[in-house]
């Protein structure tokens, strides 16, 4: 079962663990040489793997003699697939690693299904158990990595074309590729016999058209609006002021994801140019809300007029840095557009005073609610 | 690689197809020794190796309580420490619910499903392995905390936060999630052969209505299992990458919300008491018609409340969070729909009692668990409807009336009902019968046991202890003698006496194993198919597979109506029967062969969860050794090669199964 | 196939009767005074919850004895007697519908009252006054927000002892800073969760001044069982004299007196942490503590007015001694307002156990408070450590301590 061959790789497969382990513990499990130990322990592996499979190559046969295989070795098509594969390694070293990685996929892939051919070729004279044998040995791993290939090709591909094109075009893409399909299927289920024909046409020809398109749209970039996103971070907070300045950035959809009926202490609403609040568990209006210290504690801002408002929690004073300058603590919601709702979650460690009172407000609203923090 | 030229013989080559130009290993072979049962793929083998595990969990976790009790007997206790004791109960529920209860159902339904329905193994045996392995390695990684930085500390529904990298600094609740993880894979592989077993290999004749009700209990079972396990997969993962990898999906202060793991966990963890109630409701639907001599009464409506219990149950999660702080009109409705489920349970109850009601009631101990689990199940039922009103539960819920209520169900439920099924079932799988006096005092130690233990709790439950305290203190324990002082000592009493009533049994066991008496085949005169086979069955079980006419199958080819007086007249004896099929035994018997790759591919998957706490390169490694056992499973063919039964290499093991006859 | 002796049978009958009708021979030998006694409703709250027990309850009861019964009666009655076996009838589909109508009718009456009841207890419209309760590991935290109807006039914040008027609806708006707490004063009302993030109300109401007894009651950690609090309800007056007890302005112990030494010794080692309000350092500034800093969970308790308290350590331990604990937990409801009022003396203080926990706190409650052990947290304790104080430290802040009041 062990066969010689294979000793070796095995041999070599525990010299890679037991470094690796030992280079984890005594140097740095993170350093590239930990990593080169267990390639080395994992490809070993594998190859001891695939030689005890096969027999180390050996042939063996019931009877004493065996007739050497006299047929001419069959054109295979995997030294053109490893060619590819080493271009495209070579080319993606130059340009970008999708291309890279791919290659080397593609080179690795190559290598295995050659080497099993040539192998399977060899193992008797008997052709029809040569393409068993082979079967045996690579086809588990054949399925998967046509398939893997096949759709990561697909994938790719359609994903360029659909960052590439705006949303309109995306739609008229999707009707033409759904009638195409529906069409097809009509074909199919009314002419039998024309199945396997068409089933070939479709398949080549939406394949050109995805690797033409594919590439197309790869090379001309994504749309304008991605792009500027990309760079732009609209909502970060250094697009934003706590005044009353303009919307320019905005997010409207947070009316959409506010959804903490049971996580707000209070809600401050803006109407008619007037601020009041309302605490949980008291239904009338209050002039004051009440924090636990040291709690993340939500409050929840309606605004219920037409123009944007933004609701401004002003929580006393810190010292800056080692001088003696105050500055004022605060934080505030983006502003907020007619009948849509924003949450400001705050943490108070420090209790409130009179001297320092804590007040929530809105630029542009009359009005203030205190904010006492025991 | 050599080509060897020989000289030609004639004109024409000879073409040879070699026979051994590749493959890895042999596939194991061997039919005696440790290796036919640790490679082994036999439903049966398989069946008695999840109980043998079941049972060693089940001590495991007993002793765990055990010492719950003893730091609870007194005030103030010393025995274990807060931290101890808060792995102790965690653990101990962890091990009982999962390592306990679902295996042994598991053990009884992979080793009769197959024979009630006729079948001669599972659908898919080395899956069968593989769950097999995967609960030990599970089990044991579980486990392993304690030897590792402590267990699991939390509790067994593991609320977060509390069960976070902040508030959970050590190992314990890694290990508790990597261990789940793993046995919730193998329930939930279970489940999907074991529905593919009774939908697809049931024998002629048996439709679905004449199926014994223990196969269509497991079989709802394993529908929830279906459907529950993988909630409790995502939230398992949830939490893991949130303990191993920063992810903040129970950290509040980055916007969550704890009671997503509430919903999460109790969406699976309501099914789950029906996972574990069920197999023992089949169980004893098969006792108690066998020893009343009379068939279950409306088997079409036990069959429809366990169908109906198991879908409801997904409906009612929600009463295990009445004071969680859910809205009113959520209590309500989950009040409302749990009230609701009583009501198929109740039909069984009623019809287990019509069951017997003029009957011909044989009390062996294997009846007397049977009866025991409908008296305390229906206490422990009641106790569950005055939970299901919310209000009293907001009372109620978090304190000992709530461990009193589940322990009457778990305990004086399912486990009465296994051992129900130990003691009617004994004979079956190892050819002898558990003795009777000796099961006497094992069923009324447990019986005595379990009601000091688990009755006084109602009372400290309602009079304000509540769970999970590692000390209880004199001032808040009352006055007057029967203060609840008293009652937690009467409670860890009886914790023993039902420790002494377990020890009954596995003194039992090992009497029996020793004695020399062999079993009847049919010494109950039963009324199900695993009854039509030797005792223990073959190795293929049916000689010739039978065909089925009637519920109750065995029992109509035993008896006949005497038309006259309308009683029943027996016409055959089990052995008369069972030698029949042996004259009329199917010529070629092909049984599914034994492999390695079941437990080679669970070690890799242990190391693979061991990986999330330990880094990466155990990940690694247990990836590697799952794929490659993926591997040799795909790449193994499906019977085992001649050469692998070579007789020089082989200890004389042949393809042979077991003589027949 | 034996028949089973009559005596067996018999006692087999008679046992299971028992067993059934075991529950209400039990109910007798109950604790008298259990503190947290879920039957003993105190509270409108509690009485609407325990008016639904007493409708449900029965009913499981007798359902309980009439199956026990019935189980019994079959046991005995259909044993093997020696008879043929009995004919094979499959079941009787109408006994069976009969079976389910039944218990669906009394379920359905029980719903209706429930679900009357759940919606009762949601109510909040008639709140008469608002407190904020903050669970923390191991202690309850409370602060009531200014509410002129009341007398408050600023926010009072205390732990582990709620007070509250006497038949006043209380509503409590209940979150955490760490994990999950529960409160329950059962025999005020059932429990709530108090859940970090999230805000829940919970109604409390007492009918007549007394202490009431509660725990928490969600698994929160090492010292879940060491979080416990109790309810005080005052009458209105005593409740009036309470609030404005807790409002008056802080006053510094007299110059040379061992509690003025204890003043600069809680300044050096426990303002970190524990605030006094209006605690003044030798400059005359106000100092405010900062938990924040220490704590993982942001807070400890305030203690500006421990000694009006007669619990401390999460209401863990007892701050009276044996006998004024007496005197308080039995006061006639009358007097109990007067004794709660008068706080902790000198005389009643239980110097043993707070001089033990100012030694070594962590010795006397499990916390994660092992400054070698802070990694996970940053550096912040989950806990009060052991502050390595003198037994000349202790003395002083024990005197300085009883001046809290």
């Amino acid at each position: 079962m062990i066969t010689p061959g294979s000793k070796y790789f095995l041999g070599l497969t525990g010299l890679g663990l037991v470094s690796a382990v030992l280079y984890c513990f005594l140097v740095n499990p993170s350093d590239l040489g930990a990593y080169a130990l267990f390639g080395l322990f994992i490809s070993a592996a594998l190859i001891a793997g695939f030689s005890i499979f096969t027999r180390d190559g050996d042939v063996a046969t019931a009877a004493e003699a065996v007739e050497a295989n006299t047929e001419a070795t069959a054109p295979s098509f995997w030294p053109i697939i490893f060619a590819l594969g080493g271009a495209l390694t070579l080319l993606g070293v130059a340009t970008n690693e999708i291309v890279f990685v791919l290659g080397l996929s593609v080179l690795v892939g190559g290598a295995v299904e050659w080497v099993i051919d040539d192998w399977a070729e060899k193992a008797s004279a008997d052709s029809e158990f040569n393409a068993f044998v082979r079967h045996r040995a690579i086809g588990a791993f054949d399925y998967p990595g046509i398939a893997a290939v096949v759709l990561g090709f697909i994938a790719f591909l359609f994903s360029r074309i659909m960052l590439t094109v705006s949303k309109d075009e995306a739609s008229i893409i999707f009707i033409v590729v759904s009638a195409v399909i529906f069409a097809a299927g009509f074909v199919l289920a009314a002419k039998p016999a024309l199945r396997g024909k068409t089933t070939a046409i479709i398949s080549v020809v939406g394949a050109l058209v995805l690797l033409v398109a594919g590439v197309a749209s790869a090379l001309s970039g994504e749309r304008k609006e991605l792009v500027k996103y990309a760079k732009e971070d609209v909502y970060s907070v250094a697009n934003r002021g706590c005044g009353k300045e303009e919307g320019k950035y905005y997010d409207h959809e947070a009316n959409g994801s506010v959804s903490l009926r049971s996580g707000v202490i209070a809600t401050v609403f803006v109407e008619d140019g007037k601020i009041r609040a309302q605490e949980i568990g008291i239904k009338k209006d209050v002039e004051t809300i009440t924090i636990p210290r040291s709690n993340s504690t939500s409050i929840l801002f309606r605004n219920l007029d037409a123009e944007e408002y933004r609701l401004v929690a002003t929580l006393g004073k810190v010292k800056v840095g080692t001088t003696d300058v105050m500055e004022e603590v605060g934080t505030c919601t983006q502003l907020t557009g007619k009948n849509e709702e924003q949450v400001l979650t705050v943490t108070i460690p420090k209790p409130s005073s009179p001297e320092e009172p804590f007040k929530l407000t809105v630029p542009g609203a009359t009005g203030e609610i205190k904010v006492v923090v025991p | 690689m050599a080509i060897i030229e020989r000289p030609g013989t004639g004109t024409t080559p000879v073409v040879v197809t070699p026979q051994q130009t590749f493959g890895a290993v042999k596939r194991p072979v061997q039919t005696k020794g440790w290796r036919e049962w640790l490679f082994t793929v036999d439903h049966k083998k398989i069946g008695i190796m999840y109980g043998v595990v079941a049972m060693v969990f089940f001590i495991i976790g007993g002793v765990e309580a055990l010492l719950i009790r003893l730091q609870l007997a007194m005030p103030d206790g010393q025995i274990l420490s807060a931290d101890k004791y808060n792995q102790m109960f965690t653990m101990h529920a962890t091990t009982m619910v999962f390592l306990f209860a679902m295996p042994m159902a598991a053990a009884f339904a992979n080793y009769f499903l197959p024979l009630q329905i006729g079948a001669r193994d599972v659908a898919f045996p080395r899956i069968n392995a593989l769950s097999l392995w995967l609960l030990i390695i599970g089990g044991l990684v579980l486990n392993a905390s304690w030897f590792l930085g402590g267990a699991a500390d939390g509790g067994w529904f593991m609320y977060a936060p509390n069960s976070g990298p902040i508030f959970s600094p050590s190992n314990g609740v890694d290990f508790w999630v990597i261990g789940l993880q793993i046995t919730g894979v193998a329930s939930l592989l279970g489940s999907i052969n074991l529905i593919v077993t009774v939908l697809n290999m049931r024998a002629p004749g048996m439709s679905l209505m004449k199926m014994p009700v223990f196969t269509w209990m497991i079989l709802v079972v394993q529908f929830l299992l279906v459907f529950s396990l993988p909630v409790i997969t995502v939230a398992l993962v949830l939490l893991m990458l949130q303990r191993s990898y920063g992810a903040t999906f129970f950290d509040v202060s980055q916007g969550a919300d704890p009671l997503l793991w509430q919903h999460l966990f109790w969406i699976f963890g309501h099914p789950e008491v029906y996972v574990l109630i069920l197999p023992a409701f089949g169980i004893i639907s098969e006792v108690l018609p066998t020893f009343a001599r009379k068939p279950l009464f409306g088997y079409p409506f036990v069959v429809f409340s366990g169908a109906s219990i198991g879908l409801v149950g997904f409906g009612v999660w929600a009463h295990h969070m009445f004071a969680s702080g859910l809205g009113p009109v959520s209590v309500a409705v989950f009040s409302v729909a749990t009230m609701a489920i009583a009501i198929p349970t109740g039909v069984k109850i009623f019809n287990w009692l019509l069951t017997m009601w003029g009957g011909k009631i044989w009390y062996t101990t294997a009846m007397n668990f049977a009866i025991g689990l409908v008296v305390l199940f229906t206490i422990g039922g009641l106790s569950g409807v005055t939970h299901s009103v919310a209000p009293s539960d907001t009372q109620q819920t978090d304190t000992y009336y709530i461990v009193a209520h589940f322990h009457y169900v778990l305990f004086g439920g399912m486990v009465f009902g296994l051992f129900s099924g130990f003691y009617y079932w004994w004979p079956k799988v190892f050819g002898k019968m558990l003795n009777e006096k000796l099961g006497a005092w094992n069923f009324w130690f447990m019986v005595i046991g379990m009601n000091l233990t688990f009755g006084p709790m109602h009372i400290l439950g309602l009079q304000g202890q509540p769970r999970r305290m590692y000390v209880w203190t004199e001032a808040r324990a009352g006055e007057g003698f029967f203060n609840l002082g008293f009652w937690n000592m009467v409670a860890s009493v009886g914790s023993f006496i039902l420790a002494v009533g377990v020890l009954f049994f596995l003194i039992n066991v090992v009497v029996t194993a020793r004695s020399k008496q062999q079993a009847p085949l049919d010494p109950w005169d039963a009324r199900t198919l695993e009854w039509l086979t030797t005792s223990p069955p073959k190795e293929h079980n049916f000689d010739r597979i039978p065909v089925v006419h009637h519920l109750d199958e065995f029992f109509h080819r035993k008896y006949e109506e005497d038309t006259a007086t309308h009683t029943m007249k027996k016409v055959a004896e089990g052995e008369d029967l069972v030698r029949a099929e042996e004259e009329g035994a199917d010529a070629h018997i092909h049984l599914p062969s034994p492999s390695y790759w079941p437990i080679v591919l669970s070690v890799g998957v242990g190391l693979l969860g061991l990986g999330t706490i330990y880094g990466v390169p155990m990940i690694v490694i247990g990836f590697a050794i799952t794929l490659f056992a993926s591997y040799g499973w795909i790449l193994e063919p499906s019977v085992a090669e001649e050469i692998d039964f070579e007789p020089s290499d082989n200890d004389g093991n042949t393809k042979e199964i077991a003589p027949l006859g | 196939m034996d028949t089973v002796s009559p005596v067996k049978s018999l006692t087999r009958r008679i046992s299971t009767i028992v067993a059934g009708a075991a529950g209400t021979v039990v109910l007798a030998g109950c604790a008298q005074n259990a503190p947290q006694d879920t039957w003993q409703p105190k509270g409108d709250n509690a009485q609407m919850i325990s008016a639904l027990d007493k409708i449900v309850f029965p009913i499981a009861g007798i359902v309980g004895v009439l199956v026990s019964v019935f189980a019994g009666y079959i046991f005995w009655r259909f044993r093997d007697k020696g008879q043929a076996i009995p004919a094979q009838s499959h079941g009787k589909p109408i006994v069976e519908i009969v079976l389910t109508i039944v218990p669906a009718l009394i379920l359905t009456v029980v719903g209706v009252f429930t679900w009357r009841t759940i919606m009762d207890l949601a109510e909040t419209q008639d709140t008469e006054m608002i407190i904020n309760v903050t669970g923390q590991q191991w202690w309850w935290e409370y602060d009531y927000p200014a509410q002129a109807d009341q007398g408050i006039t600023q926010p009072i914040i205390t732990s582990g002892q709620l007070v509250i008027p006497e038949d006043t609806n209380v509503l409590l708006r209940e979150t955490s800073r760490d994990v999950i707490h529960s409160f329950w004063i059962p025999a005020l009302n059932g429990k709530k969760d108090a859940v970090p993030g999230r805000i829940h109300l919970l109604r409390m109401q007492a009918d007549q001044p007394g202490i009431y007894a509660g725990q928490c009651t969600e698994f929160c950690g090492l010292s879940h069982a060491n979080m416990r609090m109790e309810a005080i309800a005052l009458s209105k007056e005593d409740f009036a004299k309470w609030v404005a007890n807790q409002q008056k302005p802080y006053t510094a112990p007299a110059e040379g007196t061992l509690a003025k030494e204890g003043e600069g010794v809680f300044i050096n080692q426990c303002v970190r942490c524990h605030q006094v309000n209006g605690i003044k350092d030798a400059n005359g500034k106000a100092i405010i503590s900062a938990p924040d800093e220490n704590v993982y969970s942001g807070a400890a308790p305030n203690l500006t007015t421990l000694m009006t308290r007669n619990t401390f350590a999460g209401a863990m331990f007892d701050m009276v001694n044996q006998k004024c604990r007496a005197d308080v937990w039995d006061a006639k409801t009358e007097e109990f307002g007067a004794k709660y009022l008068k706080g902790v003396t000198e005389e009643c203080l239980n110097e043993k156990t707070l001089r033990a926990w100012l030694r070594n706190a962590p010795a006397m409650k499990p916390m994660y408070a092992d400054p070698a052990k802070l990694e996970k947290t940053n550096g912040l304790y989950r806990g009060m450590p052991n502050l390595g104080l003198t037994e000349d430290d202790i003395d002083k802040l024990v005197a300085y301590l009883l001046t809290l009041k």
